[in-house]
């Protein structure tokens, strides 16, 4: 069974975003996928994502936001991760800014490792010493880390 | 004792296919009945709802998208077992993917269970989160573990 850490990589974290809005965010997290990789069109993913967050604010409190979309435009599973020190405004739906967000995105054949991976993210997540150890993380390197050990928990 | 109902159960992934031709060869080996459940995952949607990254209308859409997947699934394994002449039964189910696997094989008091490969455990984190070994666990009938898949194509193709 395929688990978060795995999908977790180093190239596709930013330690500090320079993003100061939510769709600044997302497009820095978007734009280091890179080009030609897993992610088709960049584009398109974004507004799939901002489309998403209309419906309501990925913003899960706790400091934390997933958005994700699932779309054409994404080859296959990817999660990207950046941090903002000074936190962003996301509406998360407790009113505290977001420091943690991770971005989401998969094609829609693979919905059930989507839907699993998503649930597994968001339970981590909930755990306060993880979001602690992501926050005080000091590399990209550890971060990725702190995915793996997280399953052997 | 007879083994007169076999129950699989299949996601939507390539080796579901694998493992429901496993299923296939066996019945139609034993003369039994096959049962092909497919589970909408609605526990992994429900735990999504809760910690707010879905919102209802969502996992909505989600959930129809699953179901859809699901009967076209179940609908390719049909023909499958119509073209070995194996007495076949799709159950397109939604719920907590473990409880319904369960439930049905009590249900048809089925003597054997087919499901795919299940991964080494890393962790008891790891158990509870893992459907596949969960059922493995529950189930009170024997259960078969399908592997190599050469060897499966090998086995349908001979029937």
């Amino acid at each position: 069974m395929m688990k978060i850490s795995t999908y977790v990589k180093k190239e596709y974290c930013i330690m500090d975003l320079k993003a100061l809005t939510k769709e600044e965010a997302i497009a820095e997290i978007v734009a280091s996928f890179g080009t030609g990789g897993k992610v088709k069109d960049k584009n398109a993913f974004i507004a799939e994502i901002m489309e998403r967050e209309a419906l309501g604010s990925t913003g899960i409190g706790c400091g934390v936001a997933i958005p994700h979309a699932r779309t054409e435009g994404v080859e296959e599973f990817i999660i990207g991760f950046g941090r903002s020190k000074e936190g962003i405004d996301f509406n998360a739906l407790d009113g505290s800014k977001v420091n943690l967000i991770f971005v989401m995105g998969s094609n829609p054949k693979d919905m059930n490792l989507y839907l699993r991976l998503l649930a597994e993210l968001a339970k981590n997540l909930m755990d306060e010493n993880f979001r602690k150890t992501i926050l005080q993380a000091e590399s990209a390197e550890e971060v990725v880390s702190i995915f793996q050990k997280s399953v052997s928990r | 004792m007879p083994i007169k109902n076999i129950v699989v159960s299949i996601a939507n992934a390539a080796t579901s296919l694998v493992t429901a031709k496993y299923a296939i060869y066996l019945a139609k080996l034993l003369g039994a009945k096959l049962t092909v459940v497919f589970v909408v995952n609605k526990g992994v949607m429900q735990e999504l709802l809760r910690s707010r990254v879905f919102v209802e209308v969502e996992a909505i859409e989600y959930e129809h998208d699953l179901e859809e997947q699901g009967k076209q699934f179940l609908d390719r394994v049909k023909k499958l077992a119509e073209a070995k002449g194996v007495d076949f039964e799709g159950s397109l189910l939604k719920g907590v993917v473990h409880d319904e696997v369960v439930n049905k094989v009590k249900e048809l008091n089925a003597e054997l269970l087919v499901m795919g490969e299940v991964k080494e455990m890393l962790s008891i984190k790891d158990s509870f989160y893992d459907e596949g070994k969960r059922i493995f666990y529950e189930t009170p009938c024997p259960v078969i573990i399908v592997k190599n898949p050469q060897e499966v194509e090998r086995l349908y193709k001979e029937i």
